[in-house]
């Protein structure tokens, strides 16, 4: 029988949207309560305590943020320790998620859900935000973007061949217009050879996932009209490598926002483990 | 058709894929590195290093600051360590450097003192286990114009169980326990408040408040009531007399009588230089009488005829004779009956120096000590002072006194201070002491000059029905006007205006902590004692 992974599995009696945006149910619900919990407590102190970083109240917020932060980075110790597999790579992540967002609550409870007057504790909380809002940005990223691939394209490619294909491409249609006739060559050193020269990032991609191919190709088909049927064929392969070459296109500038958004999130995330560092020296030394 | 199933056949073909034969790749595609990230965060994480090294070490910690000190501690901004112990909390002793002389067992800003308040009541004064340091109810570091004296409610709910002060915050204390104005004094307030619109041209019934009730330099509370400003217009006036009196030395033996200005003269008793000042024509004698006309507010001669007459009701009355009217005051005013004991001291001294004589320039000594120990005790401004030991006790009245002989006294007493007596209380031979300083609240503050832009006087102080009185009024009705009625509003008028929505109803609104503000820096009795 074929074992499925924890994140394949779908509950039948459950929305499409929750299916897809939640992997785990169990921790999905359990960071909801987390968060109720956290609320209520936060509003005994607001009524029976005093909200301030120095209470009691509030160094038991941050001592819990700080804790969960060291929690949450873990994750990343995780992914370059794979040989030694301390435990499923999965539940690294589910409570880097989870336990991200739930850190960002215990910040806002800790500074008592005020902007800090302090430059170094402005920075901490502004970059706490800053790396929470960015992994949230990975997470919705990470869910649409591949959707988005398998709704409108044809091939797969993997991001990193992408330079290698496109090079590929280029010269088999090089190839393919040195056996064509004057007007296929002049038509391909004007309008497709610039478009082949290297992998392309188009926004428009993002909006409509062919990114206008059938306006795009369609200045094939006047020139097909005036070619004997022999050139008509060549003229359909040079079609074909435009369209690819397109698609490829949208893989590139898709594939990029899933690899470069992590510049968002984890250089600014070390940056907020020193800041985290320094804050908590300063406090046990001030 | 043809193109369809060239596709077809191409999609199979292996070690290729899509319509233009792209290659499958022969060996493992590794990602891009990503060690561009790990660089760029580490070498942030080394600049903040770096800047937190370089601002701890050679700009005093400025950037680690939590925010900005407020304006009053923004002098110390440039060095922590004025107020922060490494790895310590900020303790009381760097606050007291400034605030409180350290090691004072019953420091201003004490739990202790917090107890005592402005009751006096020093019993109450002891070591808390509820002390909390400073910076509890401080907080530093919340910007520049941050007040840092204000405190949320949070830190007084512990002890003060009243949640908030629109729901379980008790009645005032006087209204709650229905106490009377201890004013010593015979006041309708109606009848006045008519007096001064006939007499100022004033329409205003308001206005007329302010005639008697003139506000401090701040407007928050009233200045002390004063005869020579708010009673000397009308009252004393120069053909107000005493009744006429027997004279002492005509009075037959046990009986009471006043002695003249000669007799006093001549006696030239501790107390009395005011004597060769008076002019004899105030005296009218008649056969074995006298009477005295004008007479002034603490006329010394009807106050030493008093004060002699009380000496014979009570002959060990003691400090008493140093005052000019009772010892009925707070325990936290007692301050001003030694303050005015001092001065009547200071004027016998001043007295006894005229007689070189030895004896009386020893005794001029043992005043003159005296003096100066009471003085340098009251210097303190918590230093615990007994009001009692002014008081007349009626257990001390004179044995060898008959009942008859003690009727006769009480009946002159009357006869002498008769027209004191239009105003003021007079018990145990002593004229009370009026209730001056028109201050209510004892444990809470209140601004008149802030609420008077709100609401008119009468709309709070409604017990008195002084409208009402003053327009139907033709004597004094004292079942509903006098002056022991306190005229305070319930605290429920007050709970209209301060709600959570309207204007602000913490606990530090109306109280506060630490018992008298004016306290709050005591840097300048620190610098006295260096000196």
């Amino acid at each position: 029988m074929k074992k499925t992974a924890i994140y394949q599995r779908k509950r039948p009696h459950a929305s499409r949207v929750f299916n897809k945006w939640v992997q785990s149910p169990r921790w999905f619900w359990g960071f909801w309560i987390a968060v109720a919990v956290c609320l209520a407590i936060y509003i005994v102190n607001v009524l029976f305590g005093r909200v301030h970083p120095s209470s009691v109240w509030g160094l038991g917020y941050g001592i819990a943020a700080a804790v969960l932060f060291v929690g949450i980075f873990t994750y990343a110790l995780r992914r370059r320790t794979m040989r030694f597999r301390p435990g499923r790579t999965w539940y690294y992540l589910q409570f880097h998620v989870y336990g991200g967002a739930l850190f960002l609550l215990l910040m806002f409870m800790h500074v008592g859900f005020k902007v800090p007057h302090g430059a170094h504790t402005w920075w901490l909380w502004a970059l706490s935000i800053w790396v929470v809002v960015s992994g949230l940005l990975g997470i919705v990223l990470q869910k649409w973007i591949p959707t988005l691939l398998n709704s409108g394209l044809s091939i797969e490619v993997h991001y990193d061949r992408i330079p290698e294909l496109v090079e590929s491409i280029k010269k088999k249609a090089e190839t393919l217009v040195d056996s064509c006739s004057a007007p296929i060559r002049s038509f391909y050193r004007k309008n497709l050879a610039p478009a082949l020269v290297t992998p392309e990032t188009r926004l428009i991609y993002y909006l409509d996932i062919t990114g206008g191919l059938q306006a795009r190709t369609k200045q094939f088909d006047h020139l097909r009209a005036l070619l004997p049927a022999d050139e008509q064929e060549k003229l359909d392969a040079l079609q074909d490598m435009y369209r690819t070459k397109l698609e490829i296109d949208a893989h590139y500038t898709l594939q990029k926002a899933l690899r470069w958004w992590l510049y968002l999130h984890v250089p600014v995330s070390i940056l907020l483990v020193a800041l985290l560092i320094v804050h908590l020296y300063a406090v046990l030394y001030y | 058709m043809a193109r369809q199933d060239r596709k077809k056949s191409k999609k199979i073909e292996k070690g290729y894929f899509s319509d233009v034969r792209l290659p499958v790749t022969k060996k493992y595609v590794y990602p891009r590195s990503r060690r561009l990230m790990l660089f760029i965060g580490g070498g942030g994480a080394l600049l903040i290093a770096f800047i937190f090294f370089f601002n701890t070490t050679v700009q005093r910690g400025t950037l680690i600051s939590n925010g900005p000190l407020s304006s009053n501690h923004a002098i110390f901004g440039d060095d922590c360590s004025t107020c922060h112990n490494p790895f310590g909390d900020v303790t009381d002793d760097k606050c007291e450097v400034c605030h409180e002389k350290y090691g004072d067992e019953v420091g201003i800003h004490t739990f202790a003192s917090h107890y005592l308040y402005r009751s006096g009541d020093f019993t109450r004064v002891v070591p808390s286990p509820d002390e909390v340091p400073c910076m509890t109810c401080h907080t530093e570091h919340v910007g520049r114009e941050a007040p840092i004296t204000t405190v949320a409610d949070v830190q007084c709910l512990p002890c003060h169980e009243y949640g908030s002060f629109n729901e379980d915050h008790p009645e005032f204390e006087p209204d709650a326990e229905a106490l009377a104005d201890e004013a010593n004094l015979k006041f309708p307030h109606a009848y006045h408040v008519n007096e001064v619109k006939e007499h100022e041209e004033i329409s205003d019934v308001e206005q007329t408040c302010l005639y008697c009730h003139n506000p401090d330099p701040d407007g928050k509370n009233f200045q002390a009531l004063d005869f020579d400003r708010h009673c000397d217009a009308c009252h004393l006036t120069s053909s107000i007399s005493t009744p006429w009196l027997m004279m002492a030395d005509d009075a037959a033996d046990g009986m009471p009588g006043v002695l003249t200005l000669e007799t006093i003269r001549s006696q030239q008793a501790a107390g009395t230089r005011w004597a060769e000042f008076m002019n004899p024509g105030e005296f009218q004698q008649r056969s074995t009488t006298v009477r005295k006309r004008p007479l002034y507010h603490e006329d010394p001669w009807v106050l030493t005829n008093l004060t002699r007459l009380r000496s014979m009701l009570y002959p060990s009355s003691g400090l008493a004779d140093l005052l000019t009217a009772s010892a009925d005051v707070e325990p936290q005013d007692a301050r001003v009956l030694y303050e005015e004991a001092l001065a009547t001291l200071r004027d016998h001294a001043e007295a006894l120096r005229a007689q070189p004589e030895r004896d009386v320039q020893d005794a001029l000594d043992e005043i003159n000590g005296l003096i100066q120990l009471v003085t340098e005790r009251l210097r303190d401004p918590y230093a615990p002072l007994d009001e009692t030991r002014f008081a007349i006790s009626a257990a001390q009245l004179n044995p060898a006194l008959t009942p008859e002989q003690v009727g006769a006294y009480d009946r002159f007493i009357d006869q002498l201070t008769e027209p004191c007596q239009l105003c003021h209380l007079v018990d145990k031979a002593t004229v009370m002491r009026p209730q001056t300083d028109q201050e209510t609240l004892i444990r809470a503050e209140f601004d008149h000059g802030a609420h008077i832009i709100h609401r008119r006087c009468l709309e709070c102080h409604t017990e008195i029905p002084i409208r009402e009185l003053t327009a139907t009024e033709t004597e004094p009705d004292s079942t509903r006007d006098r002056a022991d009625i306190l005229n305070l509003p319930e605290i429920a008028s007050c709970q209209t205006c301060h709600t959570d929505a309207k204007a602000s109803n913490t606990c530090i609104t109306c109280h506060l902590f630490h018992p008298d503000k004016s306290q709050r820096s005591n840097l300048l009795l620190y610098l006295k004692e260096d000196r």
